[in-house]
């Protein structure tokens, strides 16, 4: 099968790759910045192509991933969906729940298959501690508390950094716990959060958000945008007979260049793993398309984050909880 | 040499103010009393003090001040009979676990013309005033965020009676950092969301085990706390003070307890961290025998105290009509 890349960043190389992995070949790389597109398909010796609507309807294509900026996601699934196309779409979902649904509709009326990247599912760190608390190490479980982010991402004028359309940290970064919480602890009920969103005179975003699920288990979410440097995931579960901890700083691996002239560089702690939890969905996505498995996240799923995430920001305009 | 009588032993923490006293040069432990006297009798053995039987006549010693180390909920009348007496009072923390009867202590300490402290002593912790010092100093500019956690273990006895504690773990682990960041931003509090849980010891308390308050302060730096009696029973060390503060030209955290020892103890089958960093409690007694002395306010004053409870029925508020209310 033959893969198009919407949207030539990081992200966008990172899933060519994976889909090169999985024996894939990567068609088209398509991105409004030229250069993006250029360099991406010369590595994978693709086409490049400067308008990602347009190749959308690429004709040898059965697969696109879209890697564009948020609020562009729901046009191209529906696009792509109307051409008969497979879709892997990177998490958020989309930029509004109401996105979320007309995307969905147009994948279940083209009859394609449509997998949101909620990548945190396949971790193994966040399986491990799933294992762990299904398993009943710590007893019931009754308080999830989760910490995820650095640095604010995107340079200067990128899209991240317009709340409007990325949502901040809360809607990018944080749905990947808020998911995650769902996941484990099913169907959250209300949700409280306070969002920094801040643009001058640093641009820091900083959301903390209580939620409380209708099993009565209460998740505690902080993510952050709003760090010097770094990046950090944290986990903790509390329940009625011990407690299970994650760290992202306790790492079998870190290493730290020494730099002559610069002054001391950063430690980035590593946990490698054989298979990259990218490559984990990666091979679910196309177990699925070939109707050998079913998917650990739906489009549904990608859904259901967005509204955690939209009703995190509207507690946080009205300064008081919300209900799911 | 200055003269102080403990009433109660209820609260763990009567044991170290105690030590402290019979550490310091120019104070002493000069007589205990307990409504249990069983237990105060016990105490003043092992601090090597008297007891004396009938409150009246504590009251009606040489004591220059008193601690009130009691359950929360006699903390006032314990406090107005001290106040009536003369005595300057250093109260355990909450200073009440309503807003009326801390109120009261500082109107009945007032009245009488005595100092009233609250026992906040995370204000001595090193790591704390610290970071507090590098927020002054302005290198850190503004303040737009914290996250605060202070952790225990679930501490049993009175503590879980609601009638004698006034709630549960949101009682006893909200005013410690609500205070800290007062003092630390000098801003107050002026609206908390809060989530109540009781499904981590639903066996064995009926009060709530842990507290997910969402706060707001003044200039509207936005405020995430959990106070919680989270900790199990096999964790290291009794839980923790941590804070991280977002601010404009950076990022402070502290873990205000952090200075420790991993100990594996096979004997025991245990792994327990043993603190090494300044005692901070011994920061808040001295400042209480030099207030006592001086005939001055202690530092952390009943106003303080007062603030603090504040918070804390504010978010026990929230939590009953689930909303985010005032404080």
């Amino acid at each position: 099968m033959n893969v198009a890349i919407l949207g030539c960043g990081g992200m966008g190389r990172l899933h060519a790759q994976m889909a090169v992995n999985c024996g894939l070949r990567v068609a088209v790389c398509a991105d409004k910045v030229r250069p993006a597109a250029a360099g991406l398909a010369k590595d994978f010796q693709a086409k490049a192509m400067n308008d990602p609507m347009a190749a959308v309807s690429a004709k040898q294509v059965d697969i696109v991933v879209i890697t564009t900026p948020t609020p562009t996601h729901k046009a191209l699934v529906k696009a792509a969906a109307a051409a008969g196309k497979h879709i892997f779409c990177e998490k958020p979902f989309a930029r509004t729940s109401a996105d979320c649904r007309q995307a969905i509709a147009a994948a279940d009326k083209a009859g394609v298959k449509l997998f949101v990247g909620h990548v945190v599912r396949y971790f193994q760190e966040f399986e491990a501690m799933r294992a762990q608390v299904q398993g009943g190490a710590i007893g019931a479980p009754g308080w999830a508390k989760l910490y995820r982010g650095g640095i604010y991402p995107g340079a200067p004028g990128s899209w991240f950094r317009d709340y409007g359309q990325s949502g901040g940290v809360t809607l990018d970064c944080m749905i990947h716990d808020l998911d995650w919480v769902r996941y484990v602890f099913g169907e959250p009920e209300r949700i409280f959060c306070q969002a920094l969103m801040r643009k001058e005179p640093v641009q820091v975003d900083y959301s903390q958000v209580t939620m409380r699920m209708k099993s009565g288990v209460i998740a505690t979410v902080i993510g952050t945008w709003a760090h010097p440097a770094g990046f950090r995931v944290k986990m903790e579960i509390c329940g009625d007979s011990g407690m299970v901890q994650f760290d992202s700083n306790d790492a079998p691996l870190s290493a730290q260049p020494r730099q002559a002239a610069s002054g001391p560089s950063m430690i980035v702690p590593s946990n490698p793993v054989s298979v990259s939890p990218y490559q984990l969905e990666w091979q679910d996505f196309i177990g699925w398309i070939n109707g050998t498995s079913t998917p650990r996240v739906t489009a549904a799923d990608g859904l259901r984050a967005v509204e955690m995430a939209e009703a995190a920001l509207k507690s946080a305009a009205k300064r008081q909880p919300v209900n799911l | 040499m200055v003269n102080i009588g403990i009433m109660s032993f209820a609260h763990m923490h009567a044991d170290s103010y105690a030590a402290c006293l019979n550490t310091l040069p120019d104070a002493c432990l000069a007589a205990v009393w307990d409504d249990n006297a069983r237990r105060g009798r016990a105490k003043a053995r092992a601090f090597k003090t008297r007891f004396i039987n009938k409150l009246d006549a504590f009251l009606a010693s040489d004591l220059d001040g008193v601690i009130i180390t009691s359950e929360n909920v006699k903390h006032r009348a314990m406090a107005e009979a001290a106040a009536a007496a003369g005595k300057w009072i250093l109260c355990e923390k909450p200073l009440a676990p309503t807003v009326e009867d801390a109120r009261a202590i500082v109107a009945a300490c007032n009245k009488a013309g005595v100092g009233l402290g609250t026992a906040f002593p995370c204000r001595y912790a090193l790591p704390l005033m610290e970071a507090k010092a590098k927020l002054d100093s302005g290198e850190f500019g503004a303040v737009y965020a914290v996250a605060c956690t202070n952790h225990g273990q679930a501490p049993g006895g009175w503590f879980a009676d609601e009638e004698l504690s006034g709630g549960g773990a949101t009682m006893d682990h909200t005013v410690h950092v609500a205070d800290l960041l007062r003092w630390m931003l000098g801003k107050e509090f002026t609206r908390v969301h809060c989530e109540l849980g009781n499904q981590l010891h639903k066996k064995t308390l009926k009060t709530d085990d842990l507290g997910s308050l969402n706060l707001e302060m003044e200039g509207g730096i936005q405020v995430g706390h959990l106070a919680s009696w989270s900790r199990p029973v096999s964790y290291p060390t009794w839980g923790d003070v941590t804070l991280e503060i977002i601010c404009e030209g950076g990022v402070i955290n502290v873990d205000a307890f952090n200075q420790k020892l991993t100990v594996y103890d096979d004997k025991a089958k245990r792994v327990n961290w043993a603190p090494w960093g300044d005692n901070p409690d011994l920061g808040l007694i001295s400042d209480f025998v030099e207030a006592v002395r001086d005939k001055r306010e202690p530092s952390v004053t009943g106003i303080d105290g007062l603030r603090a409870t504040e918070v804390t029925t504010a978010a026990y508020a929230s939590f009953r009509t689930g909303t985010a209310v005032k404080i």
